[in-house]
This record gives C-alpha cells, sequence and structure tokens, in this order.
C-alpha cells in the first residue's frame, strides 16, 4: 500500500509540469499577432483621438465664429465736461430713510448724464479691464481607467456561470435530471442536448437584450459656477461697478432623454434649468472730507449710480449689463453732490454687493460618443442649447442682509450655448446608471442686448444623476 | 532574475527578438497547459497562440510582484476556458455520483506516460475537465473554484468526482490493475 498514489496525485506529479514543443510556427503567428495588435491599439487610439478632436473642433469653430460674428464696440470719445461746480454745502443724506418722496426729488435734481467727462481714474480702469480678462480654466477630471490584471481574465467563467444560475429553466431541467441520475452516459446525451437549447435561448435572449436598451432617460442636478466673461465700452467703464471673483454658485438640473444610435453613438436632450450668476463689489472709494463730514468712515466703499432719463429710475452699469434699482434698503446709504470731484455725482456708500441672477430653461441636444465601453463607461458629449430667459433679479446683500431691488435691463430672451463634457456612467443594475458629467458651457451670443455690454459667461457644472435604460 | 526583467522590458518595447526569446522560454510548459485544458492539439495551439498574444499585448501591465510564469500561466488557462465558453460547452452541471477511488501500484504507474494521462483528460467532458485540472493540477479549493464560477462547492465537488469517477475507469481500462479501494475526502 505504501508504494500506491491515488488518482490525483498521478495525473499532479505527471501532468503539472508536463511540457511539450509547440509545432514552429506558432512562433511567427505570435509576433505578427502582437505586432498586428500594436497596429490595432495604434487605430483605435488615433480614432479617439480624432473624434476627440473633431467634438473639440466643432466647438472652437462655433464659438470662434460666433465671436467674429459679434459686435465691434465703438468706444466714444468723451469731450464735453461738466461746467457747473458744486457747493461744499453739499447733501449727504439717508435718502431711504427718509420718505420716498424726499428721496425721489433729491434725486430728480441730481440727474446726470452717462458720460460725466471726469477723468477716469487708473484704478477704475484696472479693475474694469480685470474683470474683461478674467478667465477660469479648469479641467474636468478624467477617471474610468478601469484597471484590468490577470485576475480579471477570469471573468469569462464567471459571466457563464452567473448567466447560467440565473437561468430558471436550466436549473429546472438540471433538478429534473438530477433526479433520475444514475445511468451517467444516458445523461451525458441529455445533458448535451439541453446545453444546445440552452445555448440557442441564450442567443435568442442575447439578441433581444442587444434590440431593447435603446433609450435613456434620465435626471440630473448639479451645482454651478459661473465664470464672467464681457467686454464694455470705455464710457459705460467708467461708471460701472466691478465684478467680483465670488460668483454665487447656482443649482441647476433637469430631465434627460437619450437615444443611442450604434453601440457608441448616442443623441440627447431634454429640459434643463440653468442659472448664472454674477456678483458685483463697490467699484472705488474715497478719502474725501465729506465723507468724514457726513459722519461716514472715511474708507467707505461707494458705487456710482445715476437716474435713467427715460424711465427716470435709478440705474447703475455692471458687467453683465444695466442694473435697474426698483427700490434701495433702508441700510443702504445714497449720497450726492460730493466735493470729491473723483467721485459720481451720485454714490452709494455702503459696503455692498450686487447679485444678478438669471435663470433660464435649457433645450440642449448633445452628441454622445462612447471612449471606454466598461464597468464605468466614459463617454464625451458636445453639443449646442436653446436657453430661455426666465428669471431676472438683482439682489444687494450687505451687513442687514439680502433683498430683492430690482434687474438687469436689456437682457436677451433667447439665447444659444454650447457645451462639451466628459460623462462617466456606472451601472447600478442593468438598467439603471448612475452618471456623473463635468461639464462647460459658454454662451454664443451675448447675454445682453445692450451695444456697450457683451456678457458671455461661462458655466462650470458637476452634473450627477440617475438614468433609466429601456 | 534581471533578465527576465530587462526581457520584459524589451518586450513591451515592442522588441521582436526579445519576443521570440521570451517565448522560447516558457511555449513548451504553456503548451503542456493549453494542451490539459483543450480537447486536441489543434485547440491547444490556438490557445498558446492567442494566449501569447495577449501575454505581449497585456505585458506592460505585469507588476513584476509575483511569479511571471504564474502571470503567463493564467492568462493561458484563461484563454483556454474563453474558448470552451465560447463553444457553448462549458456549464456547471450538478450531478451526484457514487464513487470510489482506486490505488495504482508502481507498477502500473510506471507504464502510465504524461502523453497518456493528457489524452485521458483531453476526453473528459469540458466542464469535468475545468474542474478537474482547476482542482488537482492548478491547487484551487472548492471555494475558489465555486467563487470563481459562482457555483455551490457542492456542485464543484461533484463535478469533481464525476471526473475521478471516469479517469479512473479510463486508466484502469487502458493499464489494467487495481490494488485497492478508498474514498476520497475531496
Amino acid at each position: 500500500m505504501k508504494k500506491d498514489k491515488n488518482i490525483d496525485e498521478l495525473f499532479r506529479d505527471k501532468l503539472l509540469n508536463y511540457g511539450q514543443e509547440p509545432p514552429a510556427f506558432i512562433l511567427g503567428n505570435v509576433l505578427s499577432g502582437a505586432a498586428g495588435d500594436r497596429r490595432k491599439r495604434k487605430i483605435i487610439f488615433w480614432r479617439l483621438v480624432s473624434t476627440a478632436a473633431a467634438i473639440l473642433l466643432a466647438f472652437v469653430a462655433g464659438w470662434q465664429l460666433n465671436y467674429m460674428n459679434s459686435k465691434t464696440i465703438v468706444l466714444p470719445v468723451i469731450v464735453s465736461q461738466n461746467s457747473t461746480p458744486e457747493t461744499k454745502s453739499a447733501i449727504t443724506a439717508k435718502v431711504l430713510a427718509e420718505s420716498k418722496t424726499a428721496k425721489n426729488d433729491l434725486l430728480k435734481r441730481q440727474v446726470i448724464p452717462e458720460a460725466t467727462g471726469k477723468p477716469i481714474s487708473n484704478k477704475t480702469l484696472m479693475t474694469a479691464s480685470q474683470s474683461t480678462i478674467q478667465e477660469k480654466k479648469t479641467s474636468p477630471e478624467t477617471t474610468g481607467n478601469v484597471p484590468t490584471d490577470e485576475i480579471t481574465a477570469l471573468n469569462p467563467i464567471q459571466r457563464l456561470t452567473h448567466q447560467f444560475n440565473q437561468n430558471d429553466r436550466f436549473a429546472e431541467v438540471l433538478h429534473k435530471m438530477k433526479a433520475g441520475n444514475t445511468n451517467s452516459e444516458q445523461n451525458e446525451k441529455s445533458i448535451d442536448q439541453q446545453i444546445m437549447e440552452q445555448n440557442q435561448l441564450m442567443m435568442l435572449a442575447q439578441n433581444e437584450k442587444v434590440k431593447k436598451g435603446r433609450w435613456l432617460v434620465g435626471a440630473q442636478v448639479t451645482p454651478e459656477y459661473s465664470v464672467s466673461r464681457s467686454n464694455h465700452s470705455q464710457v459705460y467703464a467708467s461708471n460701472m461697478i466691478n465684478s467680483s471673483s465670488a460668483n454665487p454658485v447656482d443649482l441647476g438640473g433637469g430631465l434627460s432623454v437619450e437615444f443611442k444610435k450604434g453601440k457608441r453613438w448616442s443623441l440627447q436632450s431634454g429640459v434643463y434649468y440653468s442659472g448664472v450668476g454674477q456678483s458685483s463689489g463697490n467699484s472705488s472709494h474715497s478719502n474725501g472730507n465729506d465723507l468724514a463730514y457726513a459722519g461716514i468712515a472715511a474708507n467707505n466703499l461707494n458705487t456710482n449710480v445715476r437716474i435713467d432719463a427715460n424711465t427716470n429710475k435709478m440705474v447703475m452699469n455692471s458687467t453683465a449689463g444695466v442694473i435697474e434699482l426698483k427700490k434701495i434698503p433702508s441700510s443702504i446709504t445714497v449720497g450726492t453732490n460730493m466735493e470729491d470731484k473723483s467721485l459720481a455725482s451720485t454714490v452709494i456708500i455702503s459696503d455692498a454687493r450686487f447679485i444678478q441672477n438669471f435663470d433660464y430653461i435649457e433645450i440642449p441636444l448633445y452628441l454622445r460618443y462612447t471612449i471606454l465601453d466598461s464597468r464605468v463607461d466614459v463617454e464625451m458629449l458636445g453639443g449646442f442649447s436653446s436657453n430661455l430667459l426666465v428669471g431676472n433679479e438683482t439682489y444687494v446683500e450687505s451687513s442687514s442682509g439680502k433683498s430683492l431691488v430690482g434687474k438687469t435691463n436689456d437682457m436677451q430672451t433667447m439665447n444659444y450655448s454650447g457645451t462639451l463634457g466628459i460623462g462617466l456612467k456606472y451601472g447600478l443594475s442593468k438598467r439603471i446608471f448612475l452618471n456623473v458629467e463635468p461639464r462647460v458651457k459658454y454662451y454664443l451670443n451675448s447675454l445682453n442686448n445692450n451695444s456697450s455690454v457683451t456678457y458671455k459667461p461661462y458655466i462650470i457644472g458637476v452634473f450627477t444623476g440617475l438614468s433609466y435604460q429601456f | 532574475m534581471k533578465e527576465l526583467d530587462q526581457l520584459i522590458k524589451d518586450c513591451v518595447a515592442g522588441k521582436q527578438q526579445a519576443q521570440a526569446q521570451l517565448y522560447h522560454i516558457f511555449s513548451s510548459k504553456m503548451y503542456g497547459v493549453c494542451l490539459r485544458y483543450a480537447k486536441d492539439s489543434t485547440e491547444a495551439e490556438d490557445n498558446l497562440q492567442e494566449g501569447f498574444i495577449k501575454v505581449f499585448t497585456n505585458l506592460k501591465k505585469f507588476r513584476h510582484d509575483g511569479s511571471f510564469e504564474g502571470w503567463i500561466r493564467r492568462i493561458m488557462i484563461n484563454v483556454s476556458l474563453e474558448k470552451l465558453r465560447k463553444q457553448n460547452k462549458l456549464y456547471p452541471v450538478e450531478d451526484v455520483a457514487i464513487y470510489d477511488s482506486i490505488n495504482f501500484s508502481d507498477d502500473v504507474i510506471a507504464k502510465i506516460s504524461a502523453d497518456d494521462l493528457m489524452k485521458l483528460v483531453q476526453e473528459l467532458p469540458p466542464r469535468y475537465r475545468l474542474v478537474f485540472n482547476l482542482y488537482v493540477i492548478e491547487g484551487l479549493s472548492h471555494q475558489e473554484i465555486a467563487k470563481e464560477m459562482t457555483i455551490t462547492q457542492g456542485t464543484s465537488k461533484s463535478n469533481l468526482a464525476r471526473a475521478r469517477d471516469i479517469l479512473k475507469k479510463k486508466v484502469h481500462e487502458t493499464f489494467g490493475e487495481v490494488t485497492a479501494k478508498n474514498n476520497y475526502t475531496a
């Protein structure tokens, strides 16, 4: 018995390190196959690059085309000069803390033309130019580089066996076979027949699966950050409040419908809500004595305002357009007829921030291309949207809080934007997917039709949501 | 070891001379692996060829923290299994066979060559061949096989038992002498 070996050991000992010289032709096939695979990978790589380049080119071309067609802003030369000197007994008053009638009377008496001919301070020009060239570059993070190593190579077994474990009909057949399983040869045949039938069923199911799943509906939300991008005439800029680097972050989102055309391409549309936020601070400050006389700290900030001759309303220039003030909170102080001639005739003397919010309903048309079809799909998307303005509010925010004060004039009701993004899609189940999509959107035309202002912000967002395939 | 590392680097760089050298080092053993999982030498040759192409195209993913031979072997096994899947022959079967173990004397064993045993393994139905190879030759436990194939351990055990039963009979029929009977504890 000592010399005996069981069957496992017999096979293991003789086959574990078994080797046999393969036919010589295989080496040639392997080398040419490996080289061919490298070429194939290169072709796939260049196909991806060219697809990305085509989408990027369309994006840039749209932008450039729009940029070239945009209106050229004519900068008028300032020649007039304010000739009426004001006395030292100029008024400083808390206008709105008083009665409304008193405020209106005071403002009507102090109407000033837009181009006052005052010398523009270097600081004002600098801040204006800073605001016009302010851009932020962001690069959406790309993930989804799914590691594949030797272990994942066993997945085919898992997939296959998983499919079979799920198939109740096959399990039923096996149970029946188990019940009468005494003759192995008969069962062998029976099993093979069942396997063939099962294969046919699987192929049919697979074909059905391919036919299905062409539509996806989904819902996404995103935080949206606006990056101001605007141009103005020099006269307009001389009386303009600064755009702030701290634009508010809005919330956007909506419903999407996607139609899959082929394995990699799909077309997407839907309805989205999108918010554009623009924040502005005060434009300059004065150390003039008049502020001190009025009992206001000399370093308080101030903002140029004027009375629009047509509407007889208080207006102020911002980087996004002219703000029309319908009311001013009692906490905001307005001064006029200041002795300091570096200031405008009428100023807001308070440390305040003006926030302009524009709300849009967006109808997009995006083309999507699946770059990586894996556990986490990686897609590239690009396209255009029509945007309908549905909200236009301006708020003032000071130490006493935030309140609605008016709106921005001359906003376009309809405008168009381009979008570029990267989409990551993770399958939570066969039909439900989790989507994360960093996107950048730029407006093709100015949001404002005022000839002195071109306002075309960028919007950066990370759309997150779920989609359902059917 | 350094030579192998350098050889791998050269292969990753696409040098065909290095690829040929690497192929010559491992081709015999890997052909043996492919033969065990295939039904005949033609299928084994196809698998070997496909396996080595995969080795060369995925070589940059090898992390140098384990056995290189083990890595190649795994690729060959997976290619073989993938081929079985495509042929729609690989299905777990929950049949229960009552079997006895047979021990062979050294005289019998001496008469049996590795080529003979290889032929017997190749004649096994694909599903039994898979479980037998994974358990007996590769050394995977039933738990590991069950996990990989998402089957129960009982199914793995019964498939193995069936494979042993078939092999035992064939060895006995081909080479004769049986010395004892024991039950396995797999």
